[in-house]
């Protein structure tokens, strides 16, 4: 059996690509699809502890469940306030409304 | 044969792992932002091989139809219905110190974690005098759905709250165009940007009548 600690460093893998999308990206969009990068990276973690682990396979699996529909639903909701941002600047880029302020303020 | 079947897993598992590193760069840096939510979507779906690997059938059926059929399908939508965000030509490249910033930083935090998930005792953590529950599909639904249903019934109360949520927030969204919130919440609406085509009062009275116009 492959060891856990490869599926481990898998999931941080993602996580870290996650996290450089979050931090460079300025597009609303490429930063909900860094944040479900990230949250994949996390399901692989808890899929691998809850079966390495019997104890708490079942448990483990039940709250991947719990884990993947909080995402869908987190998800749409992120898609409300995008579209809702779109509607009120114009753009889906985050910097545009803070370089508009700097602007009105000078 | 079992020394061949650990081999065959572990040229799987790289396989996998190298496909799913490689669409999941894809779907962040792919020019066009509809290539990289398909990018997105077929990641999703090549990590269910992960879950299959960890034989949690499951887990691997829900991923693909929650990830790839309904989030990447909802990203996708939602690119189609924001015209600006179609556009590639408007997204702002990172500027080299923002890709420096973010590379520090997921390359700190890939360290440490691998650091940790190879150095931490995991095994020794784990209670080895339990037996292994067996991974099959009829016991695991027979544990959620007779014996913990709160789980089912928490996703479905989430899904409710969430969907309720959204709709309210397009809602306001919509109440706050039409006439300012101010006895509610203390917030005024911003005022609609002036067009140069409002008609004044003044205006409606020059204008003259056309039914009059025509009698005269």
């Amino acid at each position: 059996m492959i060891p856990l600690s490869w599926y481990l460093v898998m999931a941080f893998m993602l996580i870290g690509l996650g996290i450089y999308g979050m931090v460079t990206k300025r597009s609303l969009i490429r930063i909900l699809i860094s944040a479900e990068i990230i949250g994949n990276g996390v399901n692989i973690a808890l899929v691998a502890f809850a079966i390495y682990n019997p104890v708490y396979s079942y448990v483990g699996q039940g709250l991947i469940i719990l884990v993947i529909s909080v995402a869908a639903a987190h998800t749409a909701l992120a898609m409300v306030l995008m579209l809702m941002y779109h509607r009120r600047y114009h753009t889906v880029d985050l910097g545009v409304p803070i370089a508009r302020e700097v602007h009105s303020n000078e | 044969m079992q020394g061949f079947e650990v081999l065959f897993e572990s040229i799987e598992f790289l396989l996998i792992a190298g496909i799913v590193l490689l669409l999941a760069y894809l779907a962040l840096e792919a020019k066009d932002i509809v290539y990289a939510a398909f990018f997105f979507g077929l990641m999703a779906s090549v990590v269910a091989g992960f879950f299959l690997l960890l034989e949690a059938p499951f887990i691997a059926g829900m991923q693909i139809a929650v990830y790839t059929g309904g989030i990447s399908a909802l990203i996708i939508f939602g690119v189609l219905l924001l015209p600006r965000a179609q556009d590639s030509s408007l997204e702002v490249l990172p500027t080299g110190r923002a890709r420096n910033v973010g590379l520090l930083l997921s390359g700190v935090v890939v360290a440490l974690s691998a650091t940790l998930a190879f150095v931490f005792p995991w095994y020794e953590t784990f209670d080895e005098s339990v037996v292994a529950i067996s991974q099959d599909l009829q016991a695991l639904a027979e544990w959620l759905w007779s014996g913990h249903g709160v789980y089912v019934q928490i996703i479905a109360l989430t899904i409710l709250v969430t969907l309720v949520g959204a709709i309210e927030i397009m809602k306001m969204e919509k109440a706050e165009r039409l006439s300012p919130l101010k006895a509610d919440f203390g917030i005024e609406a911003e005022p609609e940007p002036e067009t140069g085509l409002e008609k004044t009062e003044k205006d409606e009275e020059d204008v003259p009548d056309p039914e009059e116009a025509d009698n005269e």
